[in-house]
Formats: structure tokens, sequence, C-alpha cells
């Protein structure tokens, strides 16, 4: 039995506004608990919500991102649940009038494009964050502690149809996702701040079979790393389970990172159960096309343009979608560099590799003010031609990430500069024969072993630097003819 | 006629404790108000515009700045009880 496994995601991203999303109260981040709270995200009796136009005109944007179609004329519902971060026993959300619906995000997997459709983007409020207290397992605590600065900062939730179908394509939508947010300037998407949070909703059926199996929803991954683990475990109990002719329940389950396995939290809840109603304290919203209009104006080079302009410097999907993914230093650097170098592979692989490399072993986050683009490709071109050597380009790089030099200069002075003269190389190579005749007579082959002794010889007797290909070359021809 | 539904889950839903004879009074009551809400879904509303609002107000929307919240003493003032500036419940784990 072949089986095959749908996925869809769930994703809420924290806006970065200044105040909260129904009150005025300022989104901050700190440890210290309830120092930013008021009536209103407190759930105090009589206190009214007032939407914050920011984060409208922010889930506009990301909706438009998403080339989702705009509800024009939108409403705000109350879903009601209890647990105590949701001081109002309800949380304002939207329900059958998202502002953004039937979009779609273009990923990349490998070096292939792929289209994630959007079923929705719908704006609500975030809980207050609950500590649990108690010595050992959480089902033990004694009590519960509330923190309530986190409630009500504005959270969009963008969910996509069941259209993923590995957890490297989820992988990929989520890093997208990320992007666009951070592309757009709406969230800081750090995923290690909860700023981006995700569920998975997972089901297995057969390959043959035009509907979906039971749906189980996954959460409690906080990495990509976990998503990626977390999706391919629940796709494997599913199937074992389908397998043995066992039926595949319809629940929450919770990864557990330390066991890297899901458990079962509780079984779901449909959405009758959360008793959806128009919240009467929130009048119908209406988005109109001038607001829709200032909301694209503050729109430019998204992840797909970034993709486009990279992708025509002459790098491939994969390597595009990497800088892409990037900090926006080293996009804004690899597009002045190449200009220059006019070679996007080796610019892409010296930035990615050696400068990365090089500033993450130095732990360095940020490139010193004075290396530019105009350095760095005077280097890369250093070597490109030969001048001097790649271990040469590298040593020179570990001087300029600590102090303003010129690479050239640098080369220069400190005899780094390889010479490309072919009659200066010629005459070395003659006397290294001349002094070596015993070896040169138990030559047997151009691949003998002997041969890189003799072009150690000839580096050797340079003062300048040559370039060990070229001694090659140069020898081999002499003796081989 | 709607769906009959049941009790239990309701009150559990609620949060909300029920003895047999409270949930067999609620049962009735809560019978009858289906049948009210069955009785308007008999009404044709599809040409009808979707408002919520009694006096057909517009959402007004506020400018993302930033007040002066409650001050912590006094957000925290009506707690039974407290811990390093937490609210303290009974534990409460999903």
């Amino acid at each position: 039995m072949n089986l095959k496994a749908t996925i869809g995601m769930e994703t809420h991203v924290e806006l970065d506004t200044k105040s909260k999303m129904f009150c005025s109260c300022e989104v901050v981040e700190t440890d210290e608990p309830n120092i930013s709270v008021c009536p209103t995200c407190l759930g105090l009796p009589g206190a009214l919500p007032v939407p914050n136009k920011t984060a409208i005109q922010y889930i506009v944007m990301l909706s438009l991102g998403a080339n989702c179609k705009i509800t024009n004329e939108g409403m705000f519902h109350r879903k009601n649940y209890f647990y105590p971060d949701l001081p109002k026993n309800y949380q304002i959300s939207q329900f059958d009038f998202p502002v953004g619906v039937n979009g779609s995000l273009e990923i990349v997997l490998d070096e292939e494009l792929h289209s994630v459709e959007i079923e929705r983007v719908h704006m609500e409020e975030d809980t207050g964050k609950s500590v649990h207290m108690g010595s050992g397992r959480i089902d033990s605590a004694t009590s519960t502690l509330l923190d309530f600065n986190r409630s009500g900062v504005p959270l969009v939730e963008v969910v996509t149809k069941p259209v993923i179908s590995t957890s490297k394509m989820a992988v990929a939508y989520i890093e997208e996702l990320r992007q666009l947010v951070i592309d757009l300037g709406i969230s800081k998407g750090k995923l290690e701040k909860g700023n981006l949070r995700f569920d998975a909703n997972i089901s297995v059926a057969n390959e043959d079979s035009n509907e979906l199996g039971t749906k189980v929803e996954i959460k409690n991954m906080n990495s990509l790393k976990s998503l990626e683990k977390a999706i391919d475990y629940e796709i494997m109990r599913q199937s074992k389970q389908i397998k043995k002719g066992e039926s595949v329940i319809q629940e929450t389950r919770h990864w557990d990172e330390n066991k890297q396995v899901t458990i079962s939290m509780r079984t779901k809840e449909g959405s009758a159960d959360y008793r959806y109603f128009s919240d009467p304290d929130l009048p119908n919203m209406i988005i109109d096309e001038e607001f829709i209009n200032n909301s694209k104006k503050n729109i430019q080079n998204l992840p797909t343009d970034k993709r486009k302009t990279l992708k025509e410097s002459g790098l491939s999907l994969s390597d595009s979608n990497y800088l892409d993914k990037g900090d926006k230093w080293l996009y804004d650097l690899y597009l002045s560099t190449v200009e220059n170098t006019k070679d996007s592979k080796s610019t892409f692989n010296f930035l990615t590799g050696e400068l990365q490399g090089q500033m993450r072993k130095a732990e360095i986050d940020e490139l010193p003010d004075w290396v530019d683009s105009e350095k760095i490709s005077n280097l890369i071109n250093l070597f490109e031609t030969n001048e001097v050597s790649f271990t040469s380009a590298k040593d020179i790089l570990a001087k300029l990430l600590g102090e303003d030099i010129d690479p050239k200069t640098y080369a220069t002075d400190n005899n780094l500069i390889q010479s490309s003269d072919d009659e200066e190389i010629k005459t070395l190579v003659t006397s290294v024969i001349k002094e070596n005749q015993d070896i040169v007579e138990r030559l047997e082959d151009p691949e003998d072993k002997l041969v890189g002794f003799l072009v150690g010889q000839v580096m050797k007797s340079s003062v300048n630097k040559v370039n060990p290909g070229s001694v090659k070359d140069i020898l081999l021809k002499e003796l081989f003819g | 006629m709607s769906e009959n539904f049941n009790i239990d889950d309701i009150s559990n839903l609620a949060s909300i404790e029920l003895s047999e004879e409270e949930k067999a009074k609620l049962q009735k009551d809560l019978q009858i108000i289906l049948e009210h809400v069955d009785a308007l879904k008999n009404i044709d509303v599809k040409d009808e515009k979707i408002d919520i609002h009694p006096l057909s107000k517009v959402l007004e929307l506020r400018k993302d700045e930033s007040k002066e919240s409650l001050k912590h003493e006094d957000a925290m003032m009506n707690s039974p009880e407290t811990k390093d500036g937490h609210f303290v419940v009974p534990p409460s784990i999903e």
C-alpha cells in the first residue's frame, strides 16, 4: 500500500507595532511581568477595544505580499474558550470574513519553484504567558503564574491549504513567509523570540485516494529543525497505524523535543465548540481601495523580486534563494560586488564560503565599516586573475576583517603577488632541471610524484611568488615536450 | 429542527459543573432556544447586507501610539495572590 502525506500550515506572525492590537499599551520585550497592561488587555469588565491602524495596514501588506484577495468589508469575531492566559475568556479573531483570502506563495525547493496556496490571512490578538510552578513534571504543577505583557499584541494568522507534501517543503514555506514579513518590515521574524509560531496539520491517506486522511494537529515546534523532525515523525507514526489497519484519531499532539516524538495533548475541539460570534464591540471594518493603495506604497523588493534580481546576475535558483533568505547586508554586498567582478559564481562562493566562514570563526555578526564591495571585488579579482593564490586571498581577507587595508597594496607589501611572467618561470624551471639531473633521469611519466618535488623546488627558488599551476605546466612542457 | 446536543459537552466547554437536576432543566431550556433559532432560519436573508452593529457604524481605527499603562501595583491590586509580579492561579495545564 502506497501512502501519501498532506500537510497544511498555520502560522502566527507577531507584528512589530509600537502599541498592542486593541489598546495603547506598549509592546514590550522584557522579563519584568505585568508592566504593560491596562483594563482592555487584562479583560476587565467594561473595557472597550479600539483597533490599531498600523496593524491593519501591516496585515493588508502581508495579504498583498501573499497574493491574496482583500476582503473590503471584514469583521471581528469572538473565539470563546477558557484558559487563564486569556482573561476575557474569548480571543478577538476573525472567522468568515478574514482580511486576505485565496493567495499563494512561491517557494524554492532545490532547483525548482513551487507554489503554496494560502487559504486565509486573518487578524487576531496574542494571549498572555503562563509559567507553571512546581517541581518535576508539568502535570504535577502546584500553581500557574500569569504575565499579561503579551496579551493583546497583534498577531496575524496565515493558513495554507492542505497542499504541502513533505517536511522539506513545509520548512521552505516557513522560510519564505519569514522572509516576506521581514522584507515587508512588519515583523522582526525571529523564530527564537516567538515572532513566528507554527502548527502543522498532517494527514496520511492512500496514494490513489482523492480524500484526505484524518487530520492531526502538531504544536510546540520551536525551530525549523523541530518542524522538519516532527512532520517526519508524525507521517511515520500515522503510516504505521494505517498499515496495521488501525484508524488515526483526530487530535492535537505536541512535539516533545527531548524524546523526539509527538505526544497526544487533547481531543481537538471543532470550530463549533469555539462558539464564534461577531464581536458587538467592533463594528464592520471597511478596507477600501484608498487604504489598500496606501498600504501598497510601503511594499517593495519582496523575496520573489530579490530572487529575480539575483538570478539575473547569473546565479542558480538555489543560490539565489540562499542569498534571498540571508542577511540584507550580504544581499547588498553580493549585488554591488558582482557588478565589479562580473563573475556570479565565484563572488557567491567567496562571500558565502570564505567571508561568512571567517566571520563566524571570528564571531563577527556585522561587516566592519571599512569592508566594502570595492575591496571585496578587488580581492576576488586578485585570485581570479592568479595574481595571488587562493590561500593568500584567504589570509588577506582575514587581515581585512581585522583592519582597514587595501588588498592589492597589502599583497604587494607582503610579497604575495604571484609572477605571471612565463619567461621568468621558464628561467627558474631550467635552472631547477639543471640542478636536479639525477631526479630528472628517474622521471618516468608526467604523473610521477617527483614532478611535485620539482614544482616545489621552483617555488622555493622564486623570489616573487609564482603560480604553482603555471610552474607545473611549464615544467612538464620542458620535460616531456 | 436543530440536532440534539449533549449537555455534558456544553457544560465542559463552559467549564461549569452541573448537577443532574440542573442538566435536565438546562437541556429543556436550551432546546427551546434552539427551536427559536430554527424559526429564525426560515427567514430569507440572502439579499440582506451583513451588519453586526445596530447603528451601521463603521469601525474606527486608532493611531499606533503607546500610552501610559496601568501602574503595576494598580494592575495587581485585586488579585488574591501574586508572586514575583505575576498573578497566581490554580495549576492549569491543557
